[in-house]
C-alpha cells in the first residue's frame, strides 16, 4: 500500500507501544459510545456497547445461524458476481467496438432497484437462496468490472510494442501485459466488493426468506428492539471488516509492485458525431431488445414484467398519459436536487480523504473501519440514526447519498495513488520534496483513472442511496414514488420510473466519459488508446 | 482429508437407500399435491391459523402438500399468485382491489381478518382517541398508506390538510423519540412492540371509525378457481381448521409459531401478545355463525364503499363465496 519507501516499521518496542496505543484508543471510543448510549436512552436511537454484548451472548445461536446462512449467499454472490465483472472487463478490452454497448448494459443492469429485481427474482427461484446470491452478485459485478478495465489498460504502450515486435499475438498481450497490470486493479475491486455482497446478500433477504441477518433486521426495526439492530449491524461491520482485510492481505502476499512510468501516445482527438449517434442507436436497440427478450423467454407475466412497448404506452401513447409524464417527471426532478449534491459531496469526500490519508496514513486505521462499516450496514438499518441526527431535509438525503458513495472511491482513489510510478517518486524524493508537493504533482495525476472510475461507479450507488432515502425518510422523488406504486401494483409506473432512471444513469456516465477522455487525454493516455 | 474421499460411494448409498424407501414407505391414500400459499409478512403468529394446520396435517390428509412462502419488505404478494407460483397469496382488499384495477385477474375467496388492523397510535400523554384528534398533529406513516388516511378523514368528516403528514419507516421509534404525535400502523404490530418494550401506548381501531376493508384475505386467480377447485377447497378446509384451533387457544399457536421458526428471531411473549391482539379481529358473531373467513353481501358492500373513497373502485364480484360455501357447507 505504501510503494516506492524504505521500510518504515519499526523496533518490537516501537511496535509493542503502538498496539497499546490502538487498544487505548478502542477503549475510548467504546466508552464514549456507552455513555452517548445511556444519554440518549430513552430515545431509542443507540444502543450501549455492553447491551449489545449482552444481546451477543444471549442470542448466540440464533446471530450464528444466521451470519452462516447471509454468509453463504454472500460468498456466493461474491464469486459469481466478481468473475463476471472480470470477465465482463477483459471483453470490453478484447473487444474494444463493443466497450460502451457493454458498459451501458452492465450499467443498466446495475442500476435495476430491488423494488423490481425482488418480486421477478423470488418468481423465477422460487423459495431457497437464489435471489439473495443473484443480489449479491449484482451489488459487486459494476464495482468490480470498472476498476478491472482500467487495470488491464494500466501498461506502458512500450510492452504492448515489444510483444509485438517479437510477432506475438493478443494472447502474450493479454497474458505477459494486462493481466498482471489489472492484478491490483482487481483487488480493489474485491475490496469494495466484499462490504457491498455481504449488503446485497443482507438485502436480498427482504425478498421473502426464511433465515438470515436481513430477516433479522427487519424484525428488530419493527420490534423496537436496539439491541438486537445494533448486534446485527456489528456483526455486518465486523465480517465485511474482515473479509476487507482479507482480500487487502492477499493482494500484499502477492507483491504488487507499482509500475513503471505510464507512456503512452497521445490518442486521436475526438470522434465524428455520427459515430456516437450510431453507437447510442445500437446501445438502445440491443437494450431493448434485451429488456423484452428476457421477459419473454422467462414466461415472465405481464402484469408485473412490463415490456418496452408497455412503458411507451404508459407515457407516450395510452390516454392519461401526459399525467403519468408529469408526475415521473416532477419526482425525477425531486430526486436530481438531492442526488448530485450528494454525488459530488460523496466524491470529494472519497477522493480528499484518500489523499489525506497519503498524507497522514496514521488515520487509515480509524477512517477504514468507520468506512467499511458505513458501507456493509443496510441503509435501512442506517437511515433512522442519520435521519435522527441530520433530519428529514435536504442536508440528511444529501448526508445519506454521499455516505454510499465516498467509500468505494476511497478505496479506488487509495489504490490509485499507490499506483504512483516508483520511478516518480524516486525523483521526487532525490529532489527532497515535500509530501505535499509529491501528492499534487506524481501521486494525484496517477489518481486520476481511479477517480474517473469511481466517478463512474457512483452513479448508480448515488441513485440507489437517493432512492433509498427517498422511500425511507422525506417520502419525495422517484424513490417514495417507486415505492408507492409498487405497493399499488402499478407496475406501469414502476417499470417507467426504471426507464427513465436508467436513461438519466447513461446521461451521467456519457458525461462523466466525456470530462474523463479530456482529462485522460493529457494525463493517462494509456487508458483511451484503443 | 481422508473423511473426503468416500463422498461417492457415501452419495451414492444415500441416493439409493432414498430411492428405496420411496420404494417400498407404505403408498399413501392420494398423491400429494403440491402447492404453495404466499404469505404477506415475515413468518410470526400473524400466520399461527396455517403453522396449525400444517403442524397437525389437515392439509396432508386432505392430500395437499402445502408449503408456506414467507414474505418481506420486498415481496410483494400479488406477483408469484400472478405468476402461479402460489396458488393462494394472504392479501389485503384494498392491494387486491389496485392490483385488479392494474389487469390483475384476482378473486378474494376468504376473510381472515373481518376487522381491518389499521391504527392510530399515540401516546398517553398526547393521545388520538377519535379521528377528530388528529387535527394538528404531526401523524407518522408510510406514504404508500395515504389512501387510507384520505379514506379515514373523508369518512368522518377531517380536513386532511390540517393533519402534519411525516413519512417514516414502519418502525414505532419516531413516535418514542417525539419526532411525531402518533403513527398509522397495525394494532397488531408496533403497539404491541412498544408495551413488550415498556413503552405504554392508545390505539384507535380505523375500523372502529367507518374504515371497512377486510384485510389478511385470501386471494386466487380466476383460472385456479376454474380449473384448480379442489385444491383450493382443501387449502382453505385446511385453513378454517387451523384457524379454528387457533381460536380456542391462542397461546398454544403462539408457542408452536417460536418453535416451528427458530431462525426466525420470535419472541414468544411479543408472539402471545400479538396472538392474543389479533383475535377480536379475524373472530366475530359472523364467524361464530358462519364459519371462518367468511363475508357476506353486507360486510362486502361496506368494503365497495371504502375501497371507493380510497379511489380503487371495485364490483362486489371481486369477492368469491363458492369455496368457502363448500368448505363449510
Amino acid at each position: 500500500m505504501k510503494p516506492g519507501r524504505g521500510a518504515l516499521s519499526g523496533s518490537p518496542e516501537a511496535e509493542i507501544f503502538g498496539a497499546l496505543r490502538r487498544g487505548v484508543g478502542v477503549a475510548l471510543v467504546l466508552l464514549l459510545w456507552e455513555l452517548l448510549a445511556r444519554a440518549t436512552v430513552g430515545s431509542y436511537i443507540i444502543a450501549a456497547p455492553s447491551e449489545i454484548t449482552r444481546h451477543m451472548l444471549g442470542h448466540a445461536d440464533l446471530l450464528g445461524r444466521a451470519l452462516a446462512t447471509t454468509l453463504g449467499s454472500a460468498a456466493r454472490g461474491f464469486l459469481w458476481g466478481n468473475l463476471a465483472g472480470a470477465l465482463l472487463a477483459l471483453a470490453a478490452v478484447l473487444m474494444p467496438r463493443g466497450e460502451r454497448l457493454l458498459s451501458t448494459l452492465a450499467l443498466l443492469v446495475f442500476c435495476l432497484p430491488l423494488v423490481a429485481t425482488g418480486p421477478i427474482l423470488r418468481v423465477l427461484y422460487g423459495p431457497g437462496s437464489g435471489p439473495q446470491v443473484t443480489l449479491a452478485a449484482m451489488a459487486v459485478y459494476y464495482t468490480t468490472f470498472l476498476p478491472v478495465l482500467v487495470g488491464l489498460r494500466a501498461a506502458p504502450q512500450g510492452w504492448f510494442d515489444l510483444v509485438r515486435s517479437y510477432g506475438r499475438g493478443p494472447v502474450t498481450v493479454l497474458r505477459e501485459v494486462r493481466l498482471p497490470a489489472a492484478l491490483p486493479y482487481l483487488v480493489a475491486g474485491l475490496q469494495i466488493a466484499a462490504p457491498a455482497a455481504f449488503l446485497g446478500a443482507m438485502v436480498g433477504e427482504f425478498t421473502g426468506a426464511e433465515r438470515g441477518l436481513g430477516v433479522l433486521t427487519v424484525r428488530a426495526l419493527r420490534a423496537l428492539d436496539l439491541p438486537a439492530t445494533w448486534s446485527i449491524a456489528v456483526i455486518a461491520a465486523g465480517v465485511s471488516m474482515l473479509a476487507f482485510a482479507a482480500v487487502g492481505a492477499l493482494g500484499r502476499r502477492l507483491d504488487l509492485a507499482p509500475p513503471e512510468v505510464l507512456l503512452a501516445p497521445p490518442v486521436a482527438r475526438g470522434r465524428r458525431p455520427w459515430a456516437n449517434l450510431a453507437e447510442a442507436g445500437l446501445a438502445t436497440a440491443v437494450t431493448l431488445l434485451l429488456w423484452k427478450g428476457s421477459m419473454e423467454l422467462f414466461g415472465l407475466p405481464r402484469f408485473f414484467a412490463k415490456r418496452p412497448e408497455d412503458v411507451w404506452g404508459y407515457l407516450v401513447a395510452a390516454p392519461g398519459a401526459d399525467a403519468h409524464r408529469a408526475r415521473l417527471l416532477g419526482a425525477l426532478g425531486e430526486t436530481l436536487a438531492m442526488a448530485v449534491p450528494g454525488y459530488l459531496a460523496g466524491l470529494l469526500l472519497g477522493a480528499g480523504l484518500a489523499m489525506a490519508l497519503t498524507l497522514r496514513p496514521r488515520l487509515s486505521g480509524a477512517v477504514i473501519p468507520l468506512s467499511i462499516a458505513l458501507r456493509s450496514i443496510p441503509i435501512v438499518a442506517t437511515a433512522p440514526l442519520v435521519v435522527w441526527a441530520l433530519g428529514r431535509e435536504a442536508t440528511g438525503t444529501i448526508a445519506v447519498v454521499a455516505l454510499m458513495i465516498f467509500f468505494p472511491t476511497l478505496i479506488a482513489c487509495q489504490h490509485g495513488l499507490a499506483r504512483t510510478p516508483r520511478a516518480v517518486l524516486d525523483l521526487f524524493a532525490v529532489y527532497a520534496a515535500s509530501p505535499l508537493r509529491r501528492l499534487l504533482d506524481a501521486q494525484l495525476p496517477a489518481m486520476l483513472p481511479a477517480l474517473f472510475a469511481s466517478a463512474r461507479m457512483a452513479i448508480p450507488a448515488a441513485i440507489l442511496a437517493v432512492t433509498t432515502a427517498e422511500w425511507l425518510a422525506t417520502g419525495r422523488g422517484i424513490g417514495a414514488l417507486m415505492a408507492t406504486v409498487a405497493s399499488t401494483s402499478d407496475y406501469g409506473m414502476l417499470w417507467s420510473a426504471i426507464a427513465l432512471i436508467g436513461l438519466a444513469a447513461v446521461l451521467a456516465h456519457a458525461l462523466v466519459a466525456a470530462l474523463e477522455r479530456r482529462v485522460l487525454a493529457r494525463t493517462s493516455p494509456e487508458q483511451l488508446a484503443r | 482429508m481422508t473423511f473426503l474421499t468416500p463422498t461417492r460411494r457415501l452419495f451414492l448409498g444415500g441416493a439409493l437407500s432414498t430411492a428405496g424407501a420411496a420404494l417400498f414407505a407404505p403408498p399413501r391414500a392420494r398423491a400429494q399435491d403440491a402447492v404453495a400459499l404466499q404469505l404477506s409478512w415475515l413468518h410470526s403468529v400473524q400466520f399461527g391459523g396455517s403453522y396449525i394446520a400444517q403442524d397437525k396435517g389437515y392439509w396432508r390428509d386432505a392430500g395437499l402438500e402445502v408449503s408456506l412462502l414467507p414474505g418481506g419488505p420486498n415481496a410483494p404478494v400479488e406477483p408469484p399468485v400472478v405468476a402461479g407460483t402460489a396458488l393462494v397469496g394472504i392479501s389485503a382488499a384494498d392491494y387486491t382491489a389496485a392490483a385488479v384495477n392494474q389487469g390483475a385477474p384476482f378473486r378474494i375467496i376468504g376473510v381472515a381478518m373481518q376487522k381491518n388492523p389499521f391504527a392510530i397510535a399515540s401516546l398517553p400523554a398526547n393521545p388520538v382517541n377519535s379521528p377528530a384528534d388528529l387535527v394538528g398533529k404531526k401523524l407518522g406513516m408510510a406514504l404508500a398508506n395515504t389512501p387510507v388516511l384520505e379514506a379515514l378523514c373523508t369518512v368522518n368528516g377531517v380536513d386532511i390538510d390540517q393533519i402534519e403528514v411525516v413519512p417514516t419507516q414502519y418502525d414505532a421509534a419516531p413516535l418514542v423519540q417525539g419526532q411525531v404525535d402518533c403513527l398509522l400502523c397495525w394494532a397488531t404490530d408496533l403497539p404491541v412492540a412498544m408495551e413488550i418494550q415498556g413503552v405504554e401506548s392508545v390505539t384507535m381501531l380505523l375500523a372502529d371509525h367507518g374504515y371497512a376493508v377486510h384485510s389478511q384475505t385470501y386471494i386466487a386467480t380466476e383460472d385456479s378457481l376454474a380449473n384448480r377447485r379442489d385444491q383450493l377447497v382443501a387449502l382453505m378446509r385446511g385453513e378454517v381448521m387451523g384457524w379454528q384451533d387457533y381460536h380456542a387457544d391462542p397461546e398454544e399457536a403462539a408457542a408452536l409459531t417460536v418453535d416451528m421458526f427458530p431462525d426466525a428471531g420470535l419472541d414468544l411473549a411479543t408472539q402471545k401478545l400479538q396472538a392474543e391482539r389479533q383475535v377480536p379481529l379475524m373472530f366475530s358473531e359472523l364467524t361464530e355463525t358462519e364459519g371462518f373467513g367468511w363475508f357476506t353481501d353486507e360486510t362486502v358492500a361496506a368494503n365497495v364503499e371504502t375501497l371507493r373513497l380510497l379511489g380503487k373502485p371495485v364490483s362486489s364480484d371481486l369477492w368469491d363465496r363458492s369455496i368457502l360455501e363448500e368448505v363449510h357447507g
